[in-house]
């Protein structure tokens, strides 16, 4: 059962020409015969941009450019890769796991330099088979079919195949949290750790504290699994998404620092860091963590004019205006082009000539960024869109202002901590209360909305109760409480009626908008279930 | 360090660097050995000697990083359940070279689904390393063997040599300062070893190691215990 390589597409990403070599040596002994080589990132993501590999041995250190860990990062991140590859990551240090800090992208094995034939034999094998044995699995994951995963994953743990009984309640585990059903997750991280401490299972438990609001408690487990396995990198992230769950904003900043000293390639928290330090008013933190998320940035997917912009903004804070400018230079040197680069300019030039008298070319910069805000309507941040707004209650402008504000409220008015965030920009500008009649108004016709809706459906209208939340989704299309109403009313149509293609079209296009405007995952699980749940041969339907 | 280091955290982050460097080169070196040993079939005695000898190096630098991040608090292990035969396989596999080039017979003897709770890429380089050292000493033969043995699982190495010399048995593993450090056979492996082990607890139990003479094969017997 000699492990055979034939015409399986394989990519090699390495620097040093004899390494390469020797890697493809050893792969020529196991009949590769689709070998493509990479000597640097972007060659390599170039590659994979034409086909999708089976494997991809790629080494971390490659010289000036991306790092192999960022060509994962960006390959995960452009869907250049998917289930079935095998992506193999070398580097001549060991615990590779640990030490770089990616929030997502784990490579699938590792490989420490140097290493031999043999080695890379055992890892393709038991990837290999380990694919075999939990494809059904991954494949239902990857086309988003929850209740698929879960069936397949109890019909494999009813087998009881001890060696790989860990491994499945794992999956388990998360796909149950997934599904929003954490009382299963709950059991099965308790049942592992009565055997071993675990770290993954002791990070499940605190998932499902946070999740079910116990905040308290999940800091607390959080906090002791990072006090004994420093190097968890995602102890570290769900800890500050606990911390930000409270608005901690301090601890916030401390747990992020202390996973930046440890792992400080991550720009996703190099980000993050100088976020929330610059609203602590840590300034000079908050300078140095954007210079090195822009550093980073460079080779990364992850980059963002963002960034440019936030340190702009900090050294406007600063009334290091001339700073400030040069950054914005810099910026759209490097978003040539790019209307969200733009936007974000011509929103803090306007700040920046206001501060020094230049009414005009303050107000010209507005024009601009009014403009632009307008032809990228929602696909503009909400964050930046509140900017402009605020520009525009500066420069007397109320009635744009508004229009804007008008948008935002109706898209996210069941999100209060984004309407938080819009109290605060109204009364940094004295116009403390401005939008609250309005907000009031908009959430009243939200619940008006809902409930006449709710009720059509209870008397079995479900054809006027859609209607109805059609119309709804035409004025506020991003609202997450409209489209997960549509979506219950739909499936409990779909299950109590005879098949209906439309419906189920409408259905799948709702569940990934709702993804796409990051619905929690446990909220969307029960519905992907139901869903999924429709799909179930005739057999269960009898 | 005194003179131009201003503090004492720098010296340690450039001889960290500076082995990781040394490590770099030292994998093209021995890919380039290798391929020489591809070309000249047979007569590769003295290359043998060379690949046995950088794999030394490797294993040492490896450890001293290793032992280095454990000092620097930037160490811990990222333990996950494996099969306990995946992880004598690796160690196996670094070294299968080796035992090819001294004609010594290298045996596993695992159960199939016996489960290992470890770091395994730490614990896998830390029994290659002995594994090397075993393979250095032997006569014929080396056995690879793990089992479960109450709360612990019992991984050992045996060989036929002529056993562990009793400055040796005499020192307390678990202590730096205990070792020999100047007469050669530094047992720099197994202090190492013996570090990560006791890093690996369970159930308030702590992983150890021991050495003996005990060998089934009649030479050294080492004994990983791993809670």
């Amino acid at each position: 059962m000699k492990l055979s390589l034939a015409s399986k597409p394989i990519l090699i990403v390495e620097d040093n020409p004899v390494i390469r070599k020797s890697i493809r040596d050893m792969l020529y002994s196991l009949n590769a015969d689709t070998i493509t080589e990479a000597d640097n990132g972007v060659a390599a993501i170039n590659a994979m941009a034409k086909t999708t590999f089976e494997i991809v041995l790629c080494d971390y250190n490659l010289g000036p450019g991306k790092n192999g860990q960022q060509v994962l990062e960006e390959a995960r991140h452009r869907k250049l890769i998917d289930y079935r590859s095998i992506f193999i990551l070398i580097s001549s240090e060991q615990s590779t796991s640990a030490v770089l800090g990616a929030m997502d992208s784990k490579p699938d094995e590792y490989l420490t330099k140097p290493f031999n034939a043999q080695q890379l034999i055992s890892r393709l094998s038991r990837h290999f088979a380990r694919r075999d044995y939990l494809g059904g699995i991954e494949k239902a994951m990857a086309k988003g079919d929850l209740a698929q995963a879960i069936r397949q994953c109890d019909a494999l743990l009813e087998r009881g195949d001890v060696k790989m009984r860990l491994h499945l309640l794992k999956m388990r585990a998360e796909l149950a949290i997934a599904a929003g059903d954490f009382e299963s997750a709950r059991r099965i991280y308790l049942e592992v750790l009565q055997h071993r401490d675990l770290p993954w299972a002791r990070l499940g438990l605190g998932i499902i504290d946070l999740q079910n609001n116990n905040i308290e408690q999940a800091i607390a487990g959080f906090q002791s699994l990072v006090a004994e396995n420093p190097m968890l990198m995602e102890g570290y992230d769900w800890l500050t998404r606990a911390y930000e769950a409270l608005d901690r904003h301090q601890e916030v900043e401390q747990v992020l620092q202390q996973a930046l000293e440890l792992s400080p390639q991550s720009i996703l928290r190099q980000k993050k860091f100088a976020e929330t330090a610059d609203k602590n008013g840590n300034l000079e933190a908050a300078e140095k963590a954007y210079k090195a998320a822009l550093k980073l940035g460079k080779h990364s997917v992850h980059r963002s004019c963002s960034d440019y912009a936030g340190l702009a903004k900090l050294y406007a804070k600063t009334n290091a205006g001339e700073e400030a400018l040069k950054t914005l230079n810099e910026m759209r040197q490097e978003y040539a082009n790019q209307p969200e680069a733009e936007l974000r300019a011509a929103t803090l030039e306007a700040d920046l000539f206001r501060a020094q008298g230049d009414d005009e070319a303050a107000q010209q910069a507005l024009d601009k960024a009014l403009d632009l805000c307008g032809r990228l309507g929602s696909k503009a941040p909400r964050e930046l869109q509140l900017e402009v707004a605020r520009s525009c209650f500066l420069n007397q402008q109320h009635d744009k202002a508004e229009a804007i504000l008008h948008g935002l409220i109706q898209n996210h008015i069941d999100d209060e901590q984004f309407l938080n965030n819009l109290r605060a920009m109204q009364s940094g500008v004295g116009m403390h209360n401005y939008s609250e009649i309005q907000i009031q108004k908009t959430r009243q016709a939200l619940i008006a909305t809902n409930n006449k809706g709710v009720a059509l459906y209870k008397q079995g209208k479900f054809k006027e109760a859609l209607d109805l939340f059609e119309q709804a989704i035409a004025t506020m299309p991003e609202n997450k409480t409209i489209i997960l109403n549509m979506l219950k009313i739909i499936i409990h149509d779909l299950k109590a009626n005879p098949a209906d293609a439309d419906k189920e079209r409408r259905a799948r296009l709702l569940l990934k908008k709702a993804r796409q405007l990051g619905v929690e995952q446990h909220k969307l699980g029960v519905l992907q279930m139901e869903f999924g749940k429709l799909h179930r041969p005739a057999a269960a339907k009898a | 360090m005194s003179g131009r280091f201003d503090n004492d955290t720098l010296f340690p982050t450039i001889l960290a660097f500076t082995v990781h460097d040394i490590k770099n080169s030292l994998g093209t070196l021995l890919e380039l050995i290798r391929q020489f040993s591809a070309k000249l079939q047979g007569e590769t005695g003295d290359l043998g000697l060379l690949e046995f000898e950088a794999a030394r190096i490797n294993h040492s630098l490896m450890q001293l990083l290793v032992l280095y991040k454990v000092g620097a608090n930037k160490f811990s292990l990222a333990v996950d359940e494996y099969p306990a035969l995946d992880l004598l396989q690796e160690a196996v596999h670094q070294q299968a070279r080796l035992s090819t080039l001294n004609n010594v017979a290298l045996q596993v003897d695992c159960a199939d689904d016996l489960p290992a709770y470890c770091d395994f890429a730490t614990i896998a380089n830390a029994l290659a390393a002995v594994l090397n050292n075993a393979l250095r000493y032997t006569r014929h033969a080396v056995l690879v063997s793990a089992e479960q043995d109450g709360g612990y699982l019992r991984i050992a190495i045996e060989d036929d040599g002529a056993g562990y010399p009793p400055h040796f048995l005499a020192a307390d593993l678990n202590n730096a300062a205990d070792l020999d450090w100047v007469n050669g056979n530094t047992g720099l492996g197994l202090y190492f070893v013996s570090v990560i082990a006791g890093l690996h607890k369970n159930a308030g139990r702590c992983g150890y190691v021991t050495i003996d003479n005990a060998s089934r094969l009649g030479g050294a017997r080492f004994r990983l215990f791993l809670p």
